[in-house]
C-alpha cells in the first residue's frame, strides 16, 4: 500500500497568511498528492479564487483539481436572534484520490483511493461533532 | 468624450439587469436558458448535453423582457459554464469521446469556470440552478451561494430535473431554508410560470 500523507494546518498559522498565502498553501500540497485538513475555513472570496487557482494549476494528465469538504457548526450571533453556520475543519485533497462515502452536516466520511487498480484503499476521516 | 463614455457606461451598467445562470455542470442551466429564451424570445441561445462542460464559454442573450400582468423585467441572460472543483478528461471517455477530444474539452472547460467566476463581478441577479437529484451540499453550490451573499447579489435557487423520479426538491429547501427555493422542470416547462413571477417579484 502506497503512503498517504495529511497536514493539518492550525487557525493560528493561518491568522496572519494573506488570501492568495492560503490559496498557494493547499495548493502546492495538494498538487504533492497530500491532503489538506485546516483548522476553520476560507471566505467565499478564498474559495472561489481557490477554485479559480486550480483550474489554472490543472495539468491534464497529472492534477486534475482538488476535492473540497467542510465541518460546520451552528453559531449564534450577538444579540442571539439569528443562527448561521460556521466552519471548523475545511479539507482538502487532491480530486483523483479523494470519494465522499457519506456527507451530512454533521458528519464526514471518506475513503482514499491510493491505487485505483488495486482498490486498495485507507479510511480517511471518520469524524463526528 | 472618454468621460462622456466613461459615465455613459457607468450609469448604463446600473440600469441594466443582467441575470446570472450559476450551478454545477450538467443541472441544467443551458436547458432553463433556452427555455425562458425561447418563451420570450421565440428562439434558443446555446446547445446542452448529458455530456458534462457541454457550455464552455459565456452564452449572452440581450433584452429579454419577462411579463406578469401589467409588471415587466428587463434583463440580459448571462449562461455560464457548470463551476467544478475539478475536470478530468476521463471522465467524457464514458460519453464516447475520443482521447483528444477529451483533453480538449477538458481545457476549455478549466478556462470557462475562470469565466464563469469572473463574471460573478458583473451579474446583478443570479438563477443558481441545482440538479433536485443530486446531494445539494456541494462545495460548489456552497461556493456560489456565499459569494452571492458577500456580495449581495439576489438570487434565486431552481431545484431543477423535478421530472425525474429521483429528484427531492424538499431537500434543497430543507438545506438552504433562508433561501428562495423554486422547483423546476427546464426541459419539460413544468412549474416555469412560478419561476418567471419569482424573478420579477425579486429582480424588478
Amino acid at each position: 500500500m502506497e503512503e498517504l500523507k495529511m497536514d493539518f494546518i492550525s487557525s493560528d498559522a493561518l491568522e496572519n497568511a494573506t488570501s492568495m498565502e492560503k490559496i498557494y498553501m493547499i495548493i502546492e500540497r495538494v498538487k504533492k498528492g497530500n491532503i489538506v485538513v485546516m483548522d476553520g475555513g476560507l471566505t467565499p472570496a478564498e474559495r472561489a479564487e481557490l477554485i479559480e487557482t486550480t483550474m489554472r494549476e490543472i495539468d491534464i494528465d497529472n492534477f486534475v483539481g482538488v476535492d473540497v469538504h467542510t465541518l460546520e457548526k451552528d453559531s449564534t450571533s450577538f444579540f442571539g436572534f439569528s443562527k448561521k453556520k460556521t466552519v471548523v475543519i475545511t479539507i482538502v485533497g487532491p480530486a483523483n484520490l479523494m470519494k465522499t462515502v457519506k456527507k451530512q452536516s454533521n458528519f464526514l466520511s471518506m475513503v482514499a483511493n491510493l491505487n485505483k487498480s488495486s482498490n486498495d484503499k485507507i479510511n480517511l476521516m471518520d469524524k463526528i461533532k | 468624450m472618454a468621460w462622456f463614455d466613461f459615465i455613459k457606461r457607468f450609469f448604463g451598467k446600473k440600469n441594466k439587469m443582467s441575470i446570472g445562470l450559476y450551478g454545477n455542470p450538467n443541472s441544467g442551466k443551458t436547458t432553463l436558458a433556452n427555455k425562458i429564451s425561447k418563451d420570450w424570445m421565440g428562439k434558443e441561445i446555446g446547445s446542452s448535453s448529458n455530456i458534462p462542460h457541454e457550455t464552455r464559454t459565456v452564452l449572452k442573450e440581450e433584452k429579454v423582457t419577462i411579463k406578469e400582468g401589467n409588471k415587466e423585467l428587463d434583463f440580459d441572460i448571462i449562461d455560464t459554464p457548470g463551476i467544478a472543483t475539478k475536470v478530468d478528461y476521463q471522465n467524457f471517455l464514458e460519453y464516447g469521446l475520443d482521447e483528444d477530444e477529451a483533453k480538449n474539452r477538458a481545457k476549455e472547460a478549466t478556462k470557462g469556470i475562470i469565466e464563469a467566476i469572473k463574471w460573478l463581478d458583473d451579474v446583478t441577479g443570479v438563477l443558481l440552478v441545482i440538479d433536485s437529484t443530486t446531494d445539494p451540499l456541494m462545495d460548489t453550490n456552497i461556493t456560489i451561494i456565499g459569494n452571492l451573499e458577500a456580495r449581495k447579489i439576489p438570487f434565486i435557487i431552481a431545484a431543477n430535473k423535478i421530472d425525474d423520479e429521483k429528484s427531492n426538491p424538499n431537500r434543497i429547501v430543507s438545506v438552504f431554508p433562508q433561501h428562495t427555493v423554486i422547483p423546476i422542470s427546464a426541459l419539460k416547462g413544468k412549474n416555469i410560470e412560478n419561476l418567471y413571477k419569482e424573478m420579477i417579484k425579486k429582480f424588478k
